[in-house]
């Protein structure tokens, strides 16, 4: 539905520290239209598939941390699948998750991807938007009935509070790469939510973690980092050089280790292998059982690929459309080929968040192309009838 | 009728930048509300300065006063150098402290917090840090031993969660940097759109 965007927005944004909603010259945040769904589109389409899709994905990581050869399918270097084990086996809370779907607004919400490890557009999710909303009702220019799929901060809050008494600790430590506002947006979000809860948080970025002495990882202060919350991928940590200290340091992992398994997408054909004809997932195989896969267009995504990089779509054998990307040394899984749904000229991919094992809000991303990229856009939704 | 998205959200928690007085009453009943479990806590440049305060409990401030060096010594910010130590709490403000775990420099306590003294419980205290220098977002702040900011030098009267006078994990020697974050220099070398504005990350 196109709507007037506040005249003050962007006021605003500078006001709440949104700094990212303008990127490589293009706009980000977009409320110029918002997309309107019923409740019960919502609760039975999304909701409820999330939370149950959720539960399966748990399964699989239960039969992949007790089988060396799926450890290996999955591509863990051997080093670490004693950590992720017993990390599965203490059940290492998990902070939040994105499950991104394919859905028309009718049937069944089919799942793409889970991003479990390091996943973004949560400050738009969990505040921007709902802000949005918010003002939009105070103003008369929505329904006083508009309502928002988003509990995602208030779960936010909760859940690092849970989390921390846990481990036993009444701070943390959060941490990014240098040079990306939109990492450091997102880290900075969860700093507060934490400072909410009435943790004491601190920052380091990756770059500067250091080793001390006691075996610890450190911040720029030398203070030993006990709990860290890593806006990093695992797979990225598990092959640099302070990779073999992950298990030495001690250090509590959000999110933990085991969630290496969830994030990969290796995930995808096991689940179809376990749940066969799920109706909210797509047929999806390893490389090796290709031949099982029935005609058609299938998409080749890397076991580990970020922002839609390296993802390729194939036909008959062929590829038709690609992204380039740095991705991909470590294997491809093929999954079958399932457009996203187009509203006016725009390819719309659902985010789901799960934080702990709750559901708990959407986000609605837009793009030109099939292949939604870090340069789509964020539109708001509404939940109305 | 089933509510989807949260009730409330507190703003001033997100605001990044300050805004002009109505805004301000607003902190403050968030701040009161939330004062439920909270303790009062007072923080003393030195023992004088607590027994002037309260003379009856002169030999509980000494002690207290010794105690929270001895705090200030094992978790207080370490620094291998002079110059590393005074970048961050100005000049002439650090010493040289030498322990069985090395020879590092160290910020001066600048204070401690005690609460609970005129109580039958026993007292709690803490080591309190502050910045001269004009170049560290701690200057003339009250900083904990574990870097938390608990607001302006000139006041002296806080209401603090009980937690925060758990002993605080004792600093390290940081031995070596830049263990990690090797993958992204080597991956954002790549593509168009990584390259230009560098302001997205890491995540998906």
């Amino acid at each position: 539905m196109p709507c007037e965007p506040r005249p003050d927005w962007q006021k605003k944004a500078k006001a709440f520290g949104f700094k990212f909603h303008t990127m490589h010259g293009q706009p980000y945040w977009d409320e110029s239209a918002y997309y309107q769904f019923t409740l019960k589109q919502i609760e039975q389409d999304l909701e409820d598939p999330t939370q149950e899709i959720q539960q399966m994905c748990l399964a699989v990581v239960d039969e992949v941390v007790k089988s060396e050869q799926l450890m290996r399918q999955f591509q863990i270097p051997q080093a670490y699948w004693q950590t992720i084990a017993d990390s599965w086996q203490r059940q290492d809370p998990s902070l939040y998750s994105r499950l991104d779907f394919a859905y028309n607004g009718k049937g069944h919400a089919k799942l793409y991807e889970n991003n479990a490890d390091t996943p973004t557009s949560l400050y738009e999710s969990g505040f921007w938007q709902w802000l949005w909303l918010q003002e939009k009702v105070d103003n008369n220019a929505l329904s006083r009935g508009a309502d928002q799929f988003n509990s995602v901060q208030e779960k936010l809050i909760a859940r690092l509070r849970e989390i921390s008494d846990f481990y036993g600790v009444n701070g943390l430590h959060f941490a990014c790469c240098k040079e990306t506002e939109e990492d450091r947006g997102t880290v900075q979000y969860l700093q507060d939510c934490a400072a909410e809860s009435g943790l004491f948080n601190h920052f380091v970025f990756i770059e500067d973690i250091g080793l001390g002495e006691d075996g610890s990882f450190t911040d720029l202060h030398d203070r030993p980092i006990e709990t860290l919350f890593k806006l990093y991928p695992w797979e990225f940590m598990q092959r640099e050089a302070f990779g073999d200290y992950i298990e030495s340091s001690q250090t509590n992992w959000i999110e933990p280790i085991w969630k290496t398994i969830l994030s990969n997408k290796a995930l995808l054909p096991l689940l179809w292998k376990k749940f066969p004809n799920h109706p909210n997932l797509l047929p999806a195989y390893f490389e090796q059982d290709i031949h099982l896969a029935e005609q058609g267009k299938w998409v080749k995504k890397p076991l580990y690929s970020r922002e839609g990089a390296n993802i390729s779509i194939l036909e008959r054998g062929k590829t038709i459309l690609q992204a380039d990307g740095p991705y991909g040394e470590e294997g491809f899984i093929y999954q079958a080929f399932c457009p996203l749904p187009k509203f006016a000229q725009n390819h719309t991919l659902i985010g789901s968040w799960l934080i702990g094992d709750t559901p708990a809000g959407i986000s609605v991303r837009e793009d030109t192309s099939l292949i939604t990229q870090d340069l789509s856009r964020y539109l708001p939704h509404i939940i109305l009838g | 009728m089933t509510r989807k998205r949260s009730a409330h959200i507190n703003l001033n928690r997100m605001r990044k930048e300050f805004l002009p007085k109505p805004i301000a009453i607003g902190i403050a009943s968030v701040f009161l509300a939330a004062c439920g479990d909270k303790e009062e806590a007072i923080i003393y440049k030195n023992a004088a300065d607590c027994a002037s305060q309260n003379p009856e409990f002169a030999q509980q401030c000494e002690t207290a006063y010794q105690q929270a060096l001895e705090e200030a010594e094992r978790t207080g910010p370490k620094y291998n150098t002079r110059n590393d130590c005074e970048a961050e709490f100005g000049s002439n403000q650090c010493r040289n402290v030498q322990n069985q775990s090395g020879s590092f420099f160290m910020p001066f306590m600048a204070g401690y917090m005690l609460s609970n003294l005129l109580s039958p419980n026993p007292y709690r205290y803490q080591p309190m840090f502050t910045s001269y220098s004009p170049y560290s977002p701690f200057r003339y702040r009250w900083i904990g031993a574990g870097g938390y900011d608990y607001g302006d030098l000139r006041q002296t009267k806080y209401r603090v969660r009980p937690d925060a006078f758990k002993p605080k994990p004792a600093v390290t020697k940081t031995m070596q940097r830049g263990g990690f974050g090797s993958s992204v220099r080597a991956k954002s070398s790549w593509g168009s759109s990584k390259s230009g504005g560098k302001s997205s990350g890491w995540g998906s």
